[in-house]
């Protein structure tokens, strides 16, 4: 292995066991935005919005305390960028949001499912990766560049340096750039923690709490792995880098791109200006720590399509998803806990999107049923 | 296991079957008993916490020949 190769193969191997401790815990804790969404809005139980907002507060206060100590430089990722594409984040959401409820769950989900024995879920990833492929580089990627993307706000133009809350508020407050970082880091986190554990009966499920932890770390861990450990100097360029990132800069968990990616290194093995990535890793990494869980846990179990009427829901939605995903700079995942704990206004956007289109899509559902 | 009404949610995925549940179980009446059918792995867990945020008793649960089978009592 060269000195050069070996930042490439930490962050790609790094990416790898992350996400084998990811999908691992997201299978036995049951852990899934969509059904987080759909137990608040048809049965009005919380407990897996907890999950997820414990999650996203462990993200935000393990990221800020990265960036505080100056290990990594959040600003330099995908979701706090000074032009804010508001247009491609909102019906990227809701294209997602929609997609992933007709699909019975998210990218994520299915790469958990994957790992559980479901073969519907492996035909659902591969749609997603086509429609995902196809909005980056695309008939869709034509779209979403020409007609959603153009659609920005520049906040530069208003002396903001990124889109974050943190940098707004410094704008606003003539706060300095740590302090409102850390104001705003812990306002968000505190609040989250303090309606996590408002509820006696969350506070009392060890399984779901630890695993929501365990969640949140493994974000923090990808920034740290991408941002620090995996940014240095190219020898050959002698450019620094983020080496083994399809983005070209610093990532934590996201699971529509890499889905793409994964499929165009499958098809294109031969081309050797294709590497092994973050994460085409963190993808694989998921779908076998679910596999090592299901059998642990002796819920392994093969499953396939069982209707017509159920593979044109899941293939409508995996294509709402790979278009969504790619649309809007992230999945459940991407944006849901990798772009939140960044505390980017383009996340909360891309997030709300996400919300809002599962609630349509169980709106349409409750009709048809 | 006695019960009062069956439905059958083979093929419908997650958030169907357990939408569809609690409508069916709103116009039973109480103590009266659901038998619920479906091939999603994730109304294992679905029809556990209908059961907890509404009140209605999920009396027993099982696989049978690759299908899960639930009996819910209505509150």
């Amino acid at each position: 292995m060269t000195d050069m190769a070996h930042p490439a193969a930490l962050v790609t191997w790094g990416g790898f066991v992350l996400a084998l401790v990811f999908g691992a815990v997201a299978n036995k804790s049951n852990f899934c935005i969509m059904g987080a969404i759909s137990d608040v809005v048809n049965m009005g139980h919380w407990g897996r919005v907890r999950m997820w907002m414990l999650a996203v507060a462990v993200a935000i206060i393990g990221a800020s305390l990265l960036q505080l100590s100056g290990l990594v430089d959040l600003s330099r990722s995908l979701y706090p960028r000074p032009t804010l594409p508001w247009l491609s984040l909102i019906v990227g959401g809701l294209c997602f949001g929609f997609g992933m409820t007709l699909a019975g769950g998210c990218a994520n989900k299915n790469l958990i499912r994957l790992g559980g024995g479901s073969l519907r879920s492996l035909v659902v990833l591969v749609f997603v990766g086509i429609s995902g492929y196809m909005t980056l580089k695309g008939l869709f990627g034509q779209w979403r560049a020409t007609l959603l993307d153009p659609v920005s706000i520049d906040l530069a133009a208003f002396g903001l340096a990124s889109a974050s809350l943190p940098v707004l508020l410094a704008r606003l407050t003539g706060l300095p750039a740590s302090t409102a970082l850390m104001v705003t880091a812990a306002t968000i986190s505190l609040a989250l923690l303090a309606f996590v554990f408002r509820d006696a009966r969350f506070r009392r499920n060890r399984l779901q709490v630890a695993s929501s932890v365990i969640l949140g770390l493994v974000i923090v861990g990808g920034w740290y792995l991408t941002g620090h450990l995996g940014y240095g100097e190219n020898r050959e360029t002698l450019e620094t880098v983020y080496f083994a990132t399809n983005s070209r800069t610093l990532e934590s968990l996201s699971f529509v791109a890499p889905t793409a990616y994964s499929l165009e290194l499958l098809m294109l093995w031969t081309d050797k200006s294709l590497r092994v990535t973050f994460g085409i890793t963190s993808a694989a990494g998921v779908v076998l720590g679910s596999l090592a869980a299901a059998v642990a846990t002796r819920r392994f179990r093969w499953e396939g399509f069982a209707s017509l009427e159920d593979l044109c829901n899941q293939l409508v939605g995996a294509m709402l998803m790979g278009f969504g995903g790619v649309t809007a700079v992230g999945c459940t995942i991407g944006q849901g806990l990798s772009g939140l704990s960044t505390l980017a206004l383009g996340s909360l956007l891309a997030v709300t999107g996400i919300i809002v289109g599962s609630w349509i899509a169980m709106q349409w559902l409750k009709r048809r049923l | 296991m006695e019960f009062n009404r069956e439905f059958d949610a083979s093929g419908m995925s997650c958030p169907g079957p357990v939408m569809r549940v609690q409508e069916l179980l709103g116009g039973m009446q109480s103590g009266e008993v659901l038998r619920v059918i479906t091939t999603d792995p994730g109304s294992i867990d679905d029809m556990a916490t209908l059961a907890e945020a509404s009140g209605h008793a999920l009396l027993k649960h099982a696989s049978e020949n690759s299908k899960f089978v639930f009996y819910l009592r209505r509150a």
